[in-house]
């Protein structure tokens, strides 16, 4: 981008305030008329330095932490960083806090999957699909709210359970948004396949191949939009998704509609795991029986060892690499969040289209900068 | 593809580099490979045992042993193994080879590492800061005796 340039080429900086943009990057532009030359992405407007928190925190303190990586989805973060001190330290989790687990976790896919599809809607123009999803959204929030007690930042999970069990009436609250939702996503469907400003925006643009989306590496919906099958859900099985029936949802197109549809099927798969998780969740207890930890943790002194856990995120793959010296505190927590290298790969996507389609392309990848950054 | 095949094939394609392996469970394999061999070593994981994923490259600090780590994590979109491999690099002058040839978004996380723990990556296309700002290139602020920036500890002030 340093080199001199030719006639009718120009340089713009998309960002780092952009209302196409899910949170502060910038993005360098090398344009000839409307054709995108080349581009560049830089970072670290958000850098919060979460890694270096972590490891001043005890393993307790680091719960809140995780959260503020990603607002979206605070519960699969939380999930993360929990799993991973349960597998160095060996705490089993009880059956019932482990389905309550699997319940708001996807509870908090849902929100995140239909906040991603308004704002998509938003970018490219179409702004009543925000709207219409945000409304639908805020039910969502409201069940999670009676769970956890708040709405984007819970530090709901705990080592070896929940913090709280299920309150009084959650099914019978839970199953009408549910079902309403069922039938909302079906008139979004229509909406997406017969809008046709929206097939122009969208279908065919921005295709990435199964072949060049292994290689850049991305997961999650970009990547399953391709028709590769990789779930962390499915190909190394936490909490206790082995024993629920859901399939793995993938399209061929590969392009931004495909990652949208992609989207839409799994928002109907994580209700369907929800209502499996309703009629089978057992009794018992929420924290292990006997053992040190429970509601109210002991100063925790975690086994020396390393881990690294990995689970399936609203966007694709979150893992945390965790290495402790058997103190209170973590040596060093690695996070490798799915939108780092999605946002990577943005630059190769977008070299060769014009600069609507920027927006269209970046928009559906349903970003979080924030996580980015970490 | 099992850990223990994996293992086994690595060890004996690489045998003075690979060492310290490690079958931890089903899906988890640790190993140490020497500096010079890590290139060589994420080609072969790529083109004969299907590790065409990495998640991520990062940098672990040891003062005490005076050792800077080079973590690789790799895994793959057909079976669900995931390897550890681990470089040990001197504190004082950490130096390796990069691997952005063979994994393409290695680009980034070695960046970061660059930034972070101040490990030169060999070769690589575009060694420049990526999350913080350029006056804070030497900081690197990651390592454990890492102070704040900028430095306002009461020492420092007198």
């Amino acid at each position: 981008m340093e080199e001199m340039l030719e006639l009718n080429e120009m340089i713009i900086h998309l960002g780092p305030q952009h209302p196409m943009q899910p949170g502060p990057f910038r993005l360098n532009l090398k344009l000839k008329g409307e054709t995108v030359l080349d581009a560049e992405v830089e970072l670290g407007f958000i850098h919060k330095g979460i890694e270096k928190i972590l490891e001043n925190k005890t393993y307790l303190q680091g719960i809140p932490i995780v959260d503020r990586i990603c607002y979206l989805v605070a519960l699969t973060n939380e999930e993360c960083f929990v799993g991973c001190v349960e597998k160095l330290a060996g705490i089993e989790v009880p059956e019932r806090a482990q389905y309550i687990r699997v319940i708001i976790e996807e509870l908090s896919r849902l929100q995140s999957h239909l906040l991603g599809m308004g704002e998509y809607g938003e970018f490219i123009g179409f702004v009543s699909m925000f709207m219409y999803t945000i409304k639908e959204r805020e039910d969502i929030l409201t069940l999670i709210d009676m769970v956890t007690g708040a709405r984007v930042t819970h530090s709901y999970l705990k080592f070896g359970g929940v913090r709280d069990d299920l309150p009084e009436g959650f099914k019978e609250k839970t199953l009408p948004v549910l079902n309403k939702l069922k039938k909302v996503i079906d008139d979004y469907e229509e909406m997406f396949a017969t809008d046709s400003i929206y097939r122009e925006r969208a279908v065919g643009v921005g295709v990435l191949t199964a072949d060049v989306a292994k290689n850049l590496g991305v997961s999650g919906p970009p990547l399953r939009a391709t028709g590769v099958p990789f779930d962390i859900r499915k190909n190394e099985p936490y909490l206790v998704y082995e024993d629920l029936d859901f399939k793995v949802c993938t399209e061929t197109a590969g392009d931004c509609a495909a990652r949208v549809q992609v989207r839409l099927n799994e928002i109907r798969e994580s209700i369907y795991i929800i209502e499996q998780c309703l009629d089978r969740i057992p009794d018992g207890p929420i924290f292990p029986v006997n053992s040190p930890y429970g509601r109210r943790t002991p100063v925790m002194r975690v086994p020396p060892g390393e881990v690294f856990h990995r689970v399936e995120d609203p966007r694709g793959e979150m893992g945390m690499y965790m290495v402790s010296d058997g103190t209170d505190k973590p040596h060093r927590v690695k996070v490798r969040g799915p939108y780092y290298p999605t946002l990577q790969a943005l630059p190769p996507l977008i070299i060769g289209t014009t600069v609507a389609d920027v927006a269209a392309i970046s928009g559906s990848m349903d970003g979080c900068t924030s996580e980015a950054d970490r | 593809m099992d850990a223990r095949t994996i293992i086994e094939s690595l060890t004996s394609e690489f045998p003075e580099a690979i060492s310290e392996s490690e079958v931890e469970s089903e899906i988890r394999v640790r190993a140490y490979v020497a500096a010079g061999k890590a290139k060589e070593t994420c080609q072969y994981l790529k083109d004969s045992l299907q590790f065409d994923h990495l998640c991520s490259v990062c940098g672990v600090d040891y003062p005490k042993r005076g050792e800077i780590e080079v973590v690789y994590h790799i895994a793959s979109y057909e079976h669900p193994v995931v390897l550890t491999l681990k470089a040990k690099l001197p504190r004082d002058s950490p130096e390796i080879e990069s691997v952005v040839p063979v994994y393409w978004n290695a680009n980034w996380y070695e960046r970061e590492t660059y930034e972070l723990y101040g490990v030169m990556f060999k070769n690589h296309p575009n060694l420049k800061p990526l999350v913080l700002p350029e006056e804070m290139l030497g900081e690197w602020p990651l390592r454990k005796d890492y102070k704040g920036f900028p430095n306002t500890t009461a020492r420092n002030l007198v």
